[in-house]
This record gives C-alpha cells, structure tokens and sequence, in this order.
C-alpha cells in the first residue's frame, strides 16, 4: 500500500520508457493512465477517514543533512488532487486527435505531465513539490510549440519563460523560507515545518509570503500575472490543454493551502487586503474581457483564468468554509475545464475554426456534441446540480464570514456569476443554436471514445455537484486549522 | 408520510433522467413517462394537503461541517407550501397532456418532455425546500429549464436569442438574491451560533436583526422576485419567452414559475412585515409594473404577447399585495386564481395557433367562435375571470387586494385601479379580434376544433377558472396561511370596481367590435416603452464598450507594455551587449588587462 | 649594488614593454614574441626575490624552481601556438591580427 504513490509516479515514466523503446505510444499511454486511475481509486477509497492526517507516506533519504528527502504521501485533499489527475489524464489521452509527426514524442510529454503533476501534489518535501512542478511545465512548451495551433511557438515561448520566471521567484521564496528556520531545525519536510509552525518556533517574514504568493499565483494566473495563459491555451492541443489548466494550474493553488495557510497566518492576514485586490482584478476584470471575445478557445482560456478569482477569494477567507470551498472548486474546475477544452478541440478538428461569426446552428447536426457542451457551459456557470455550484457558494459563505472587507469581493463574486453566463451562454447560441450555417451540413457528430472521455469528466462532476459532502468529506480532513 | 414527499418531489427527476438517458428516440415512453410522473406528484400532492401534514423532513445534509455550518436539504410542510403544492400540481398534468396533441409531429419531442419533467422536478423542489440555499438551488434549476424549453426552436435567431435573455436576465435578479441570503446568513449569526439560512429559522430571528440590515436583505431577497417574476425592470424577458411552445408559456411563463417569486415573498412575509421601508418598495414596483403592463398589452398584436403582458400585469398584482404587508395569503390567493386562469388562456391560445396552423397574429384571425367552440368558451372562462367578472375566480382575489389597498397604502391602490380597468379592455380586444367578426385570413377560414387531448384539459381547467375564487374554496386553501378578512370599504369601491369592469368592455366593444385593423396605434405602447431598445442599447454599446476596451487594456497595456514589454528590454540589453564582442583579439587583451589592473587596484586600497 | 627594486622595476618595464608589444603589434609572431617577454619579466622578477627575499636567514630556492615550470610551460605554449598560427596562416593567408574578425558581432 505505501508503495502505491511512487508507483502512481513511476508507471508514466516507465511507460514513456516503453514509448521510447518503440511500443505503440497511444496504447501504451492508455494502459498506464488507466492503471493510475484505478490506482488513484483505489487510494481514494482506502483512505481511512477518521484517522486522518497524511497516509501512504514512503520516504527516500537524499540529502538528510540539509533535510531534503523525496517523500510521498496523500492526505484527502492530495487524494482528491490526485483523482483529479488521473480522471483529466485519461481522458485527455482518450481525446488526443491522430497524430502525425512524432506520435510516440507527443504521448511521451503528456505521460511526463501526468507523472510530474502526481509527483507535485504527492510530495511532502518542499523541493520535491517544486522539482515534480518543474517536470510537468517543461513538456507543455514541446505539446505547444510542435502540435498546437495559430500562433503555435509565440505562445509556446510565452508560456513556458512566464511560468519559468514564476517557478523562479517561487523558488526564491521556498529557499528564503528554509533559510528563515534556525540553522539546526532547518527542513524542506512539510510535516516537521508544520509542528515548528505550530510550536511557535518560525516565525518567517510577511515578505516571504508576498513572494510565494507572486510565484504560486503567476503559476496559477493571478491577475496581474495572467498574460500567459490564454494564448498558451488557445494555442495548445486539446489533451495539453486539458492538463495544463485541469490540472496543472492547480498546483498553484495546492502550493499556498500547504505552505502559506499553515506557515504564515499573520502574514496571510495582513497582505489580505492586496490579495482580494487582486483577485477582483480576476473576477471581473478578466470576467469582462472574457466577454469581449469572440472565439472559443480564447474564451476557455480567459475564463479559467477568471475562475481562479473565486478559488483564490476562498483561500482569503482564511476559515474553513472558504478553503473548504476552494478545495471543491479545484477539483470542480479542473473537471469542467478540461471537458470544455476537450469539446473546443472536437469542434475545431471538425471544423477548423472557432470564430463564433463562422460557426453557427451546428445542434442540428451535431446533437450530442450539443448536449455535452451544454452541461460543460452550464457547470462552469454554477449551475446547481454541478460541483462547482457548490464550490462557488462554499467560497462565498466563507468569505462572507471572514469579515466587512470581504462585501466588495463577494458582491464581484456574485456579479461574476452573472458575467459568465453572459460569455457562456453566448458562446452556446453562437455555436449551436440559430440556423445552420450551410457549410457545417456534412459535420459528424462526436464519437463514442470522445463522447465516453467527456462524460468520465462530467460524471464525478455531478456527483460531488449533487452531494458534495463525498469530495468536502475527503478534502476536510487536510484542512482542520 | 416523509417519502410520501421525497416521492412526490423525485419522481420527475427520475422521469427526466430515464427520458435523457433511456428513452432518447421512444416518443410515447418520453411523454409517458413525464405524465406519470406528474400523476404521481399530483396525488402525492393530494395526500399530503388532504391529510393536512405540518412537519419538516430533514433530508440529509449536502454541506456538513458540523455544527458551525451545514447546508441541509429538507422538506417543509406547512399550509403554505401545502397549497402551492396542490396548485402546482394540479396544472402540470394537464399541460402535459395538453402537450400530447400541441406537440404532435413536433421536432424535438422527447427533448420537450425531458425538460417539462426537469421543470416540474425544480418547481416542486422550491416549494418545498425548507431553506434559501435550497430554494435558491432549484430556482436556478428553474431557470435552466425555462432556458431549455424556451429555446425548444434553437434554430430560431428569435428563440435562441430570447432563451438567452431569460437566463441572463434571471441571473441579474439572482444576484441580489444571493447577495440577500449571505446577508440574512451573516447578519443571524453571532459569536456563539451560526448563521441561519433555513425560513424557520430566518422568520423567528425578524426581531433580532438590525432594522436596515432586514430592510437592504429583504430589498436583496426581492431582487430575485423581480427577476423571476419579470417585475420592472426586469420584466423584458416575459414577452420574448413566448418563443417556447405554447404549453411552456402556460405552464412556466404563466402559472408556476413566475409565480415562484410571489412564493419566496411569502415564504418570507414575517420578514417582510418587520420592514415597512422594504414593503413600500416592494408595493411600489408591484404597482408600477401592473400598470405599465397593463398598458403595453394593448399596443400588442401576438396572442401570446398580449397574454404575456397581461402576466406581468398580474404578477405585478400579486407582489403590490405582498408589499401591503397585511397577510402571507394575499398575495397567495391572487396567485391561486391566476394560475388557472391564465394557465386556461394560455392553453386556449395554444388551441387557436394550433387550428390556426401557428399563426400567432391577431389580425389574421377572427370569427373563429364558430370554428373552434369548445376553445371559445375555454378562453371566455378566463377571460372573465382575469378581468374580474362578479362570480369567477378572480373577482374575489383582486376585489380584496383593492380592499386591502384602499386600506393601507391609497397611492398605491389608485394605481392598482387604473390597472385593474385596462385588463377587461385589451382581454376584451383580444377576445373580439380572435373570435368575433368575420376570418381574416385562409388559415381563419380553414381554422377547426383541437383534438379532444387539447379541449378536455381545457374544459377541466375551466372549473377552477371560475370557481377557484369561491369563499369555501378560499377558506379551504387559505385559512390556516393567514388572515383573509376583507377590510371595511366605503360601498363606492366595489362599485368603481364593477364600472372599470363594464367600461373596459364597453370601450372595446365600440373600437374593436368591427375593426379589421388596430385602430390605436400608439408608439410609445407598441415599442413598449423603448425600455427594450434601450436594454440593447446598453448590452451593446456600455457592456460591449466596456468588455471591448478591458480587452485593449489586456492585449496592449499588460501584455503589450508589461509583458512583452519586459521581454523586448532584456533583448534590447541583449542587443546592446552584443557590440562589446569586436573579434579583435587584442582588444579582448586590453579588456583583460584593463580589468586585472583594476582588480589589483581594488584589492590593495579596499583595505 | 643592483637591490632588489632595481630588479623588480627592470622587470616591470620589461614586462610593460611586452604587454605594449601583444596590445599594439599586428604581426602574431610579433605578438608571440612579446608575450615570451611578459613571461621573461615574470622569471626575472621571481630569480629577484629568490636571490634577495630571505626566509629565516637563508637564500629561498622556491622561486628558482617556479622559474623552470614556467619555461617549461612557456616552451610548451610556444609550440601549440606556432601551431595554431600554421594553421591560420594557411586558412587565412595572413598573419595579420587585424584580419582575423570572424568572430565579431
């Protein structure tokens, strides 16, 4: 049982071995993403919840003097994270179009993403954490720069320098914040950090803080730092797309709930005011340059990057409603957003536009592909019934909560429950809906293995959107500060 | 008697979910199915209100932190929900069945009663959440089901357009009311207990909280009425919902779910009460909206549109009662009636499109009492009781909220009574246009009776049109939700009522009686009031400039200046650099030199 | 008696006379020839402090022994350098420093 985590890791990578090697990449790739998400099933159902605290923990001594060990380990919340990896992974393999030129390359770097991406949200040393981070972004700037499309490599580069230079300042801070512990109690070991914390024995600088929060939020697409993301998605394959902001993003938001929330309570509090400011910026800022646009993916693009004000206003809510809900709304996004890239690709492959003025009535001729969407455009909306209704409602009850400072925030919250279904929506009657434009008349409708991926995203989707307390049950555990 | 409950809210969900699921392409087993399920809610419905059931089921709890914060999902039984229940469910079966015959030959069939299902699953589902957030759960659910259906003809611009508008439009209203329920949550919590978001709770606290806190969360909580019930300014959704099939805008449009908003208002009347600032201006737009309504039917042309006005006009009725802060039943009663009326009319309508080949203009049709007999006397049923004819259903519910308003609020009841007049002229228009006088057109001539699985749910929802009112049905219904006694009015009142009455009719016979085009034609009406124009005008212009320029500032000032900006610094940097690489290697020597004589120079006077 | 400033400033000036040599002659050979002088500076002014700087009374032999590395190394610098310049000269044709830019920007 403890083994399974490294082993979660280790199967994409021995099965990019195999690719190497010369197996069939997309068979390979299947089975292994299959194997982990079993896998991560099996974990998730495993985890005892009334003992709590982190399980399944293996340990690997690297470099014990300076406390720099690779330690895996899960705790709901990892668990729930890790659920949604594989899930996204799977499907996002599922989804991968044809490919033409270096097939076995292509499935080698989305197998590199999923296995730095469990390595990321399964360590418990902070190096590490990073380190996984690190080997899951290097293989984005490869899917995009070779298989994306538009303006394919600009948006590579931008992408992956961007994400780079935050990973960097990140860096600087988890080192700044080792350097701040007393020479003698010094470790990277989230668990020992946390009982110093608890013990009074660290008290690291608010400007750690604010640095960690400029590195894990450029990761994440904080407004200001967001400039990134919607050309990188708008250009990048379907599957790179799906992980990179289902999952990938993710890691950002991860990165604060474990380091800052626990490390720096006092500091959190103080810099609140310049963290709700700019997650306005998110909301409605991005919210209404997301309606000005006028193509699909960039749409997508710019909406995730919206989404993640709401996330981030539960992380400021410091209780444990919000994080609670920003936990639920991870796991809620992350799926949404990778059905909804997943579906942006089935559309362009078969028409090779997204430009809302050239498409038009295709719910005529593509119904399935109509239906699907049309749940993925009403989850991300907050409808009821979807997980992230209830992520979002957690977040504002949590915040609320928090204090008077919080009523512009949630009032921009609730308004940018009304902005996006003002872009989604319209994104819907644009696509689907009004006469068929004559060109699309032949368009087939989606097929079952895409049909099956996106449904193995909306499924948990529902469930945790009809009762949520099955995903908040799991990802409490982790929060009980 | 708990699953007796839980049965009668899940089994449309379940009829929804089989149909979307199982029976995609069986077009009797989908409609089969629906109509079950609205049998089966129906005469769970019946036994719950026969046996009299006061109780509160808890379901199980859908957030659970424990005692500090749950969100539960239960089930309130009390008179009022009792009675919306039995309303609710008494008209679904029909419309449904209605739907058999209107929606034959259709495309879309099983897509039409999977979301009817959806619909009456989410109605029953606000009328018997015991809690905001619950509430506030299935009236989004609500919501997505009228966008559904309304957009039943997707592939028409109008349709696809006008389902858009309703959710968006719903949406605005929902804002506030979310902001209203973290506001009730927030301002009933203290330091020792949480925050309440259940009625029971919420109506108990009224005292405890703070007067203008109660006022702005009551005012927030009303925003979602204006949305749902198309109060001003949030009515211009209504009209254009009309794009659905006749049998949604009877159901959705006409009898239940605006009617939703009127619902909440009274779920939280004890609320309301404790604030006079609110209830004035919840009276207010009432008023407003019923007379602006009521004006703006008669620039209509579209049977539907008429009617759809006409709704708003009465809805704006029903949310002045509310604001008259006199009783929960008030503006229940008005509810009750008008549900059957207006659900008839709107039924009748679909009769006359249908033998009218859907042909929805009323100066295309005429003469067709004769052709369509049974539809006739259906429509005439409800039109006397809309327009408040002595002895039909909705007589008594408006006579006694003019009482209630010649009582309390004298403003507002002038209004109400200019209102109150204009309803029997344009009924009385329509009513000529449609039936009397001689067939405007070949589809009027060729125009015959609908099938028998149309005309029975008329005739059977004639019964409560005209009886629905009556003082023992009254009592029986609304007894136990609240004081009903008509005030004391001076004996002018009732009489004033009467004469708007005969004049409305009378004014329409003279100008209607033999036209054969609208001899009024007013602009300002017909453009109903440019507010539409100036809606669009604003989504385009102020929203779209807007979103238009913080995509400029995106793409050149934080990408551009920023982003891009740094980028091209470090490669002007670059750039720059790059001239110290001469290739001449005894200028490399002299560097080398220059920077170890410097070095050295460093070293021997930094001490 | 030459001391031991009398030798260091010969040695500095043989040196500066070598280094103006590599900094400002265009012929490589040249060049080469005044880099051998730098490294003669550095010999003479080492063989200075060995005959004149005493550690504890007695004449210190390192320096001396320092001198013959760097001949060695000298030696062996001048071999490959010639080298080098065969090379170049029959790439080039030339044994101009001047003309040797290909690695200008």
């Amino acid at each position: 049982m403890k083994l399974i985590l490294p082993l979660l890791i280790a199967i994409p990578l021995a099965a990019s071995f195999f690719i190497i090697a010369g197996a069939n990449p997309r068979r390979t790739a299947l089975w292994a993403a299959l194997i982990n998400l079993l896998a991560s099933l099996l974990l998730f159902s495993r985890y005892d919840l009334h003992a709590g605290g982190w399980q399944f923990v293996s340990e690997w001594h690297v470099m014990p003097k300076y406390g720099i060990n690779l330690i895996l380990g899960a705790d709901g919340l990892t668990l729930t994270m890790l659920l949604l990896s594989t899930l996204v992974t799977f499907a996002a393999l599922r989804v991968a179009p044809k490919i033409a030129k270096q097939e076995g390359l292509y499935y080698v770097c989305l197998l590199f993403i999923s296995a730095g991406v469990i390595g990321a949200f399964s360590s418990i040393d902070l190096l590490f954490l990073y380190s996984f981070h690190e080997l899951a972004l290097i293989p984005t700037f490869l899917l995009i720069g070779i298989w994306g499309s538009g303006d394919r490599q600009s948006a590579a580069w931008k992408a992956t320098i961007y994400l780079g230079t935050g990973s960097f300042v990140l860096l600087i801070g988890l080192l700044a914040l080792y350097l701040s512990i007393p020479a003698n109690l010094r470790t990277f070991d989230l668990r020992q950090l946390e009982q110093l914390s608890l013990a009074g024995n660290i008290h690291p600088a608010a400007w750690i803080y604010l640095v960690l929060l400029i590195g894990f939020g450029s990761l994440v697409s904080l407004f200001p730092f967001h400039s990134w993301a919607p050309p990188a998605y708008a250009s990048a394959p379907a599957p790179a797309a799906m992980l990179h902001a289902g999952v990938l993003k993710k890691f950002g938001l991860y990165g604060l709930i474990r380091i800052a929330l626990p490390l720096f309570p006092e500091a959190m509090q103080q810099l609140n005011g310049l963290l709700l400011l700019m997650l306005i910026g998110n909301i409605l800022y991005i919210g209404y340059v997301t309606v000005a646009q006028k193509r699909l993916d960039w749409t997508i693009g710019y909406s995730s990057v919206m989404h993640m004000g709401y996330i981030f206003l539960g992380l400021a809510s410091l209780n444990l409603i919000g994080v609670n809900g920003a936990s639920l709304l991870m796991f809620a996004h992350g799926l949404s957003v990778a059905a909804a890239f997943a579906l942006c690709g089935e559309i362009r492959q078969r028409t090779g536009t997204l430009d809302y003025a050239e498409l038009g009535g295709l719910g005529k001729v593509t119904p399935v592909l109509g239906l699907l969407f049309g749940f993925v455009a009403l989850a991300s909306v907050g409808l009821p019934g979807f997980a992230n209704f209830a992520g979002e409602i957690l977040v504002l009850f949590g915040a609320t909560a928090y204090g008077p400072i919080m009523m512009i925030p949630v009032v921009v919250g609730v308004w940018g429950v009304v902005v996006s279904a003002i872009y989604m929506l319209r994104a819907y009657r644009n696509i689907f809906w009004g006469p068929l434009v004559s060109r699309w008349e032949t368009l087939i409708d989606i097929t079952p293995t895409a049909r099956w991926s996106v449904i193995l995203l909306l499924a948990p989707l529902m469930i945790a959107g009809f009762y949520p307390q099955f995903i908040l049950r799991m990802a409490g555990t982790a929060l009980h500060h | 008697m708990s699953t007796v409950a839980w049965i009668t809210l899940v089994s449309p969900l379940v009829a929804a979910a089989l149909i979307l699921l199982v029976t995609r392409s069986s077009k009797p087993l989908a409609a089969g199915l629906a109509i079950l399920s609205s049998l089966i809610a129906a005469l769970g419905a019946w036994i719950i209100f026969t046996r009299g059931v006061d109780a509160d089921f808890h379901g199980f709890n859908w957030v659970d932190f424990g005692p500090s914060f749950t969100l539960p999902f239960g089930i309130a039984l009390d008179p009022l929900s009792r009675t919306m229940l039995v309303i609710v469910t008494s008209i679904s079966p029909l419309v449904f069945i209605f739907s058999l015959g209107y929606m034959k030959g259709e495309e879309g069939y099983c897509r039409y009663f999977a979301g009817l299902a959806l619909f009456l699953f989410s109605m029953l589902g606000i009328v018997l959440a015991d809690n905001l957030v619950m509430m506030f759960i299935f009236w989004e659910l609500v919501g997505v089901s009228s966008y559904i259906l309304i957009g039943h003809y997707f592939q028409k611009d109008s349709a696809a357009d006008a389902a858009k508008q309703a959710f968006i439009v719903n949406r605005i209203g929902d804002f506030g009311f979310m902001l209203g329920i973290l506001l009730f949550w927030i301002a009933t919590s203290t330091s020792t207990t949480a925050g309440t978001i259940s009625f029971a709770g919420l109506n108990a606290s009224a005292g405890n909280i703070n007067p203008a806190v109660l006022s702005v969360a009551v005012i927030l909580i009303f925003c979602g009425t204006v949305g749902k019930s198309a109060q001003f300014p949030l009515h211009v959704w209504l009209p254009n919902s009309m794009e659905g099939p006749t049998p949604v805008s009877s159901l959705l449009h006409a009898a239940t779910m605006v009617a939703a908003g009127v619902y909440l208002l009274a779920r939280i009347f004890p609320l309301l009460s404790a604030s006079p600032e609110a209830a004035e201006i919840i009276a207010w737009t009432g008023a407003i909206t019923a007379l602006g309504a009521g004006l703006l039917a008669i620039g209509q042309d579209d049977i539907k549109r008429i009617l759809a006005y006409s709704t708003i006009s009465q809805l704006g009725y029903m949310v002045t009662a509310a604001g008259l802060a006199v009783s929960a039943a008030l503006p229940m009663f008005h509810l009750f009636t008008h549900a059957f009326f207006k659900c008839l009319l709107f039924l009748s309508a679909g009769s006359v499109i249908l033998g009218m080949h859907h042909e929805q203009d009323i100066w295309k049709m005429g003469g067709l009492k004769n052709k369509m007999p049974l539809t006739f006397l259906a429509y005439c049923a409800g039109m006397l009781a809309l327009s408040g004819c002595p002895f039909f259903s909705g007589h008594y519910s408006k006579d006694l909220i003019m009482a209630c308003a010649w009582d309390h609020h004298r403003g507002v009841f002038w209004v109400v009574v200019i209102a109150a007049a204009l309803t029997p002229f344009y009924m009385a228009r329509q009513a000529l246009v449609v039936f009397f006088g001689s067939p405007r057109s070949e589809a009027a001539k060729h125009a015959h009776e609908s099938p028998r699985v149309m005309t029975v749910p008329l005739v059977l929802l004639s019964i409560p049109a005209i009886g629905a009112g009556w003082p023992f049905i009254e009592h029986l219904f609304f007894h136990e939700i609240g004081p009903l006694a008509e005030p004391e009015v001076p004996g002018f009142v009732p009489l004033v009522f009467l004469g708007a009455f005969v004049a409305g009719i009378a004014l329409a016979l003279v100008l209607y009686g033999k036209a054969v085009k609208d001899p009024l034609r007013i602009p300002l009406l017909e453009n109903r009031f440019y507010i539409d124009t100036l809606y669009e005008w604003i989504v385009a212009n102020v929203q779209g400039g807007f979103a238009r320029l913080l995509a400029f500032v995106d793409r050149w000032l934080i990408d551009g200046v920023l982003v891009r900006g740094s980028a091209t610094i470090i490669w002007t940097l670059g750039f720059a650099l790059r001239f110290l690489q001469l290739g001449n290697i005894q200028a490399y020597a002299f560097f080398f030199g220059a920077g170890v004589i410097a070095l050295i120079y460093v070293l021997l006077t930094v001490h | 008696m030459p001391t031991l400033a009398n030798y260091l400033i010969a040695s500095g000036l043989l040196f500066a006379i070598g280094l103006g040599g590599v900094l400002l002659r265009r012929s490589i050979i040249i060049i080469f020839m005044s880099l051998e002088m730098m490294l003669s500076a550095a010999n003479l002014s080492l063989i200075a402090f060995s005959r004149f700087g005493l550690v504890s009374g007695q004449q210190n032999y390192d320096p001396q022994v320092l001198v013959f590395f760097i001949i060695t190394v000298a030696a062996a610098e001048v071999a490959v350098g010639l080298a080098i310049i065969v090379s170049l000269y029959r790439a080039r044709r030339t044994t101009h420093v001047e003309d040797l830019d290909h690695l200008k920007f």
